[in-house]
């Protein structure tokens, strides 16, 4: 039996291959950040250099952009999980299995949709003359529109609408997990509703907490399309820098730089949140 | 406390909280789905009445149906591609014992947090490099290796949430381990195929930030061109669109319901 477990190193090859040609692109891709770009074209050239990564560390704008990123990222995945964790509770726990269906099919329709579809009707629903405008002048919250598209308010409102689904998806599981009993021991101790959710269910959570928000902040930092639709230029993530380092200025070692940068500081969060969800874990757990 | 509150599992703010999430993630495609059928080239109350002219638009326009006929085809090559390649490759990672499988493992796993920019330009780095000009094969190969993860982690969370005594009892019974597998594990799998199957399928035509790298003029797809398209013009024919891609994953949404059930699609994915 060994003997043959052994042989399914074979089934690997080809996906080995596939990983081989996608990572001799990083790598290629990565080499090429320490040249300098030929002038027309998108050639590389030149002497081995650091020049790349000392403009990024020595240019306020471009370490703006970055730390810009993962600033909202954050905010992003911290207000997603707010929404969420009620949307998971629903979908896990509801008695009746028409609204849990409801839930299930919004989240599956709105994420299979596409990102194109919802980045549009975004920017025509915040516009100037769009609906929303519209509705907050008829119900006279504002006087006259406001600005809600091609800022950050936009581009956050889009992202949220992006992220939900997803985060929603990776808590339903932990949230089918938890041991109602606990709870229900709280409630019959005489714990109010709000004192159980925060002082037992939260806790208990805390991990699938955690690995949602890893996956949320994940994803919020290689956000592309929302920003570039609806920050209309105004507002840009590192995505949309290192995409017009490229195609605007053709500065493809430039924009390797940029890219392994930000690379690392993904992996750096991402390691971050895996030695947090093992803490939690520990101290919640025990 | 009484018996009510037991059965009531959460208190009127969750549900509340939850319904407006709804309203939230359903306005925008509900929004773009009636704006498709309104007759004028920007938002407008009241809105005016029903027209197919952006349906006309979308389909008579050469780009669209070049872009169309260009992403079905990335997507149906590449999602059966993907299972092929994913199921052995699962197989190994969830059963096998050979040196090395932990390694192998993170590594394919590990493009799913690079983001899609990246991919791409890594991607079209390593195309330029080589003067790989191969038309619709850079997006080919970009989907392949960017889906094949995606369909790889679905299954091998399915196969070690396996119950091995059926497989033993088939081997006991006498049958080979092919057999074994074909028709014991493989069917038990359907349900993170299909997963697999959808996730792969959605990513191959709705994909921009890889897309937009490995396509030109010649090879280009339904997101860059509709991207293009807003960019440039200011009608609601990428609303027409959006309308039928949203037909589309609804119909998706039934066919998953209709074969395996959604809640346990779910109940699967919670790995």
């Amino acid at each position: 039996m060994d003997k043959e477990n052994r042989h399914h190193l074979w089934l690997t090859v080809p996906a080995l291959l596939s990983i081989g040609l996608l990572f001799s692109a990083y790598g290629l891709f990565g080499w090429t950040s320490f040249y300098r770009a030929t002038p027309g074209g998108l050639g590389v050239g030149g002497d081995f250099t650091f020049d790349n990564y000392l403009r990024i560390f020595g240019s306020w704008r471009e370490l703006a952009v970055i730390g810009e990123t993962l600033w909202i990222s954050f905010a992003l995945t911290m207000i997603s999980l707010v929404i969420a964790v009620p949307m998971a509770l629903v979908i896990a726990r509801s008695p009746s299995r028409l609204v849990r269906s409801i839930l299930l099919f919004t989240l599956a329709v709105t994420f299979l949709s596409g990102g194109v579809t919802r980045a549009y009707a975004w920017m025509v629903l915040l516009g100037n003359k769009g609906l929303i405008n519209l509705a907050l002048v008829h119900l006279g919250v504002i006087e006259r529109p406001i600005r809600l598209v091609f800022n950050w308010l936009g581009v956050s409102i889009s992202l949220v609408h992006f992220l939900l689904p997803f985060t929603v998806f990776t808590l339903v599981g932990a949230v089918k997990n938890l041991p109602l009993s606990v709870e229900e021991a709280a409630r019959n101790l005489g714990a109010t509703r709000m004192t159980t959710f925060f002082r037992v269910t939260l806790p208990l959570l805390s991990s699938g907490l955690v690995v949602a928000a890893s996956l949320t902040y994940s994803l919020a930092l290689s956000s592309f399309l929302f920003p570039l639709l609806l920050g209309g230029g105004r507002v840009r993530m590192v995505a949309n820098h290192i995409y017009e380092r490229l195609f605007v200025a053709y500065d493809i070692p430039f924009a390797a730089a940029t890219s392994a940068v930000f690379l690392v500081l993904s992996f750096v969060v991402i390691l971050g949140f895996a030695g947090l969800e093992r803490l939690v874990r520990k101290v919640v757990v025990r | 406390m009484n018996r009510r509150s037991l059965e009531r599992p959460y208190g009127r703010l969750v549900p509340l909280t939850a319904t407006l999430a709804c309203l939230f993630l359903l306005l925008p495609v509900v929004f773009v789905v009636a704006f498709s059928f309104n007759d004028g080239a920007y938002f407008q109350w009241p809105p005016r009445g029903p027209t197919l002219r952006w349906y006309v638009n979308f389909f008579e326009s050469e780009r669209f149906m070049t872009a169309t006929e260009h992403s079905l085809k990335v997507a149906l090559i590449v999602t059966p591609a993907c299972l092929v390649v994913g199921l052995p490759t699962a197989v190994a990672i969830a059963r096998g014992r050979f040196a090395g499988r932990d390694l192998i493992a993170t590594l394919l796993l590990s493009p799913l947090i690079v983001p899609g920019v990246v991919t791409g330009v890594a991607l079209l780095a390593l195309f330029t490099a080589v003067h790989g000009d191969l038309g619709l094969g850079r997006l080919l190969i970009g989907m392949f290796v960017f889906g094949l993860p995606f369909a790889v982690r679905t299954m091998v969370a399915d196969l070690l949430g396996l119950d091995p005594r059926l497989e033993e009892a088939a081997r006991n019974l006498g049958a080979t381990r092919l057999r074994t597998f074909f028709l014991v594990t493989l069917p038990q799998l359907k349900s993170s195929m299909l997963a697999g199957a959808v996730f792969v399928f959605v990513e191959a035509i709705d994909n921009f930030s890889i897309s937009v790298f490995l396509t030109d003029e010649r090879s280009a797809v339904l997101p860059v061109v509709a991207y293009q398209y807003i960019r440039d013009f200011d009608d609601p024919t990428v609303a027409a669109m959006a309308t039928l891609l949203i037909a589309l994953s609804c119909a998706l949404v039934f066919a998953i319901e209709r074969l395996i059930g959604f809640e346990r699609m779910m109940h699967i994915n919670r790995k």
